[in-house]
């Protein structure tokens, strides 16, 4: 499904007083299956973008468009029905009580009020069948975790606990793929691992994505689209190819340099 | 002798529904809902109100636990809806309550002469009514463990789970914690206000402050449970819960045994929580604290 921000607008009071608009009138379209890496320093708006998407914050104008339904006045708790996402933090992305399996269960009937009659009398879950899926799912994405699905997640590792937040994330197929630094708190060996699987992942599904991030090596490697924000703008918007003429020293350069130009592919 | 262990497993069934209530909304949900010192009333009211006045003791029971989950999604709405904090919102319901059960009782206290007719057919295993009553709880008790384990099996008893053990990760599937709390805090006092009429019928009478300190009882039933039987499983858990219900009343029988006055117990039933949750064996979210304090 493609994704469209138009005309976002969205502050913030500042501690000192006086207040910050950081969002005001910002725009962004997104072809359905594109897969759009966002960087830019701290404090840019990056997570604060993906937030307002999720409807984790509240804008204060504009729309948020997934295939042409507005996701304006959409609680987040909505909103992730078709919107999967992954956060920065391993422990935010599951129930650490709950088994693998039965997080992957909650995962996969995202579309529906669980609170319904469908939630009480639909069964007692995750069944045999709901593990043979999710056994199978684990085992073609090669993950070792497929012959734990009855461990509690809890007992996981950071790396292991993300992993299965992206699966998670990605399990009842979302429109929308929402990645927010979510290998920032791994070590170099999961980040790996949790990356080849984000791309799999994404290309299996043909999922609309976007995934901010402060790794300069991963924004060269991963993606159709590199983005880049200041201060809650556009500054910068290079394809994959026109990626390419960066190198990350180069491309580290361009943080915090307002002379790029929002839409525009730049020179390194 | 027996029939003094035999009367503390009857206190100890018809208390399991207080303490899986309490287990419900403070081990599932993590939310400290004070409401059931109200509920628990009201359900001992209305029921012994309803029996007073010859409707059928099933019925009565069922209206006490629709009274429950009422009460139990006022504080419910008043948490979720107005954003008032979950003790004050408990806090407001039970007061509130206290109120509602008297006006609904009319006096503060309602007989109950004969028990049940259903308890007298059933046989009395060789212990006289007491044993009656225990077959009749322990099919009552046995059928609750077996609900609620089913039920918390379900698609939505998993969205409870996950919402008290991680809301944000709940929010992030699809889940609303403000329909989930509600329905599990309706729930919870639903089986509360069960235990009220199950021991306003056992006591043969229902009285309009028979409530206060149920959270504390349905706590303490909760850990001593949890430490006997260490439970890894929800099935298991909610066993060890009526386990430590009964194993609780027991205690108190014991205590009674040995001299204690009755006007002792609630004190007694305060310090005993209160060394279990110091000597840090149970941790009990939000109200223990293992980092401590200097």
């Amino acid at each position: 499904m493609s994704l469209q921000v138009r005309d976002l607008r969205w502050g913030h009071p500042q501690p000192g007083g006086g207040w910050r608009q950081l969002f005001d009138g910002f725009q962004l379209a997104c072809p359905t299956g594109q897969f759009v890496v966002v960087i830019g320093s701290n404090g840019c708006g990056k997570s604060t973008l993906l937030n307002l998407i999720a409807g984790s914050l509240r804008a204060g104008g504009g729309s948020v468009q997934l295939d042409g339904r507005d996701l304006v006045g959409w609680p987040d708790y909505r909103r992730a029905r078709v919107i999967g996402r992954v956060m920065q933090n391993p422990l935010d992305g599951t129930a650490p009580s709950l088994t693998i399996a039965e997080n992957l269960r909650l995962a996969e009937c995202r579309r529906s009020s669980v609170f319904g009659r469908r939630g009480l009398l639909g069964g007692l879950h995750p069944s045999r069948a709901d593990r043979q899926r999710y056994r199978a799912l684990l085992q073609e994405l090669g993950l070792p975790l497929a012959d734990r699905l009855d461990t509690a997640v809890g007992q996981l590792s950071g790396g292991q606990r993300q992993t299965i937040s992206l699966v998670m994330a990605t399990l009842g197929k979302p429109s929308l793929l929402l990645l927010d630094e979510h290998t920032a708190a791994l070590d170099p060996r999961a980040e790996a691992t949790v990356m080849e699987l984000t791309e799999r992942l994404v290309r299996r599904l043909g999922t609309t994505t976007l995934m901010v991030t402060h790794s300069l090596e991963q924004a060269l490697r991963y993606g159709d689209r590199l983005v880049m924000l200041q201060d809650g703008q556009l500054i910068g918007d290079w394809s994959a190819a026109e990626r390419q003429q960066f190198t990350p020293t180069s491309l580290r350069a361009l943080y915090g340099s307002a002379t790029v130009g929002a839409g525009s592919s730049t020179s390194p | 002798m027996l029939s003094i262990w035999i009367g503390a497993l009857d206190q100890g069934l018809a208390y399991a529904g207080l303490a899986l209530g309490v287990y419900l909304t403070l081990r599932v949900l993590n939310f400290a809902d004070i409401t059931v010192d109200g509920s628990f009333a009201l359900g001992g009211g209305s029921a012994a109100l309803l029996i007073s006045r010859d409707v059928a003791p099933p019925l009565a029971l069922l209206a006490a636990v629709a009274l429950g989950a009422l009460a139990g999604t006022v504080t419910g709405l008043i948490h979720t809806r107005l954003g008032v904090n979950d003790l004050f919102a408990g806090i407001l319901t039970t007061t509130g309550l206290y109120t509602v059960t008297l006006r609904l009782m009319g006096r503060s206290n309602i007989p109950l002469t004969d028990p049940p007719l259903a308890i007298r057919h059933l046989p009395d295993l060789g212990l006289g009514p007491d044993g009656q009553w225990a077959l009749a709880l322990l099919l009552v008790v046995a059928g609750l463990i077996g609900f609620l384990a089913l039920m918390l099996a379900t698609d939505m008893g998993l969205a409870l789970r996950a919402l008290g053990n991680n809301p944000v990760m709940a929010r992030a599937n699809g889940i609303s914690t403000g329909r989930g709390l509600t329905v599990g805090i309706a729930a919870g006092n639903g089986l509360v206000a069960l235990a009220g009429a199950l021991v306003a019928l056992y006591n043969g009478f229902a009285d309009s402050a028979m409530g206060i300190g149920s959270l504390i009882l349905g706590l303490g039933a909760v850990i001593v449970g949890e430490s006997v039987l260490r439970p890894r499983s929800v099935p298991m858990a909610l066993l060890a819960v009526v386990v430590g219900s009964v194993l609780f009343r027991a205690m108190i029988a014991l205590a009674l045994q040995l001299g204690m006055e009755p006007v002792d117990l609630k004190l007694a039933t305060a310090l005993l929580l209160l060394a279990a949750l110091a000597l840090g064996r149970v941790r009990i979210p939000r109200l223990s604290d293992p980092g401590g304090r200097p």
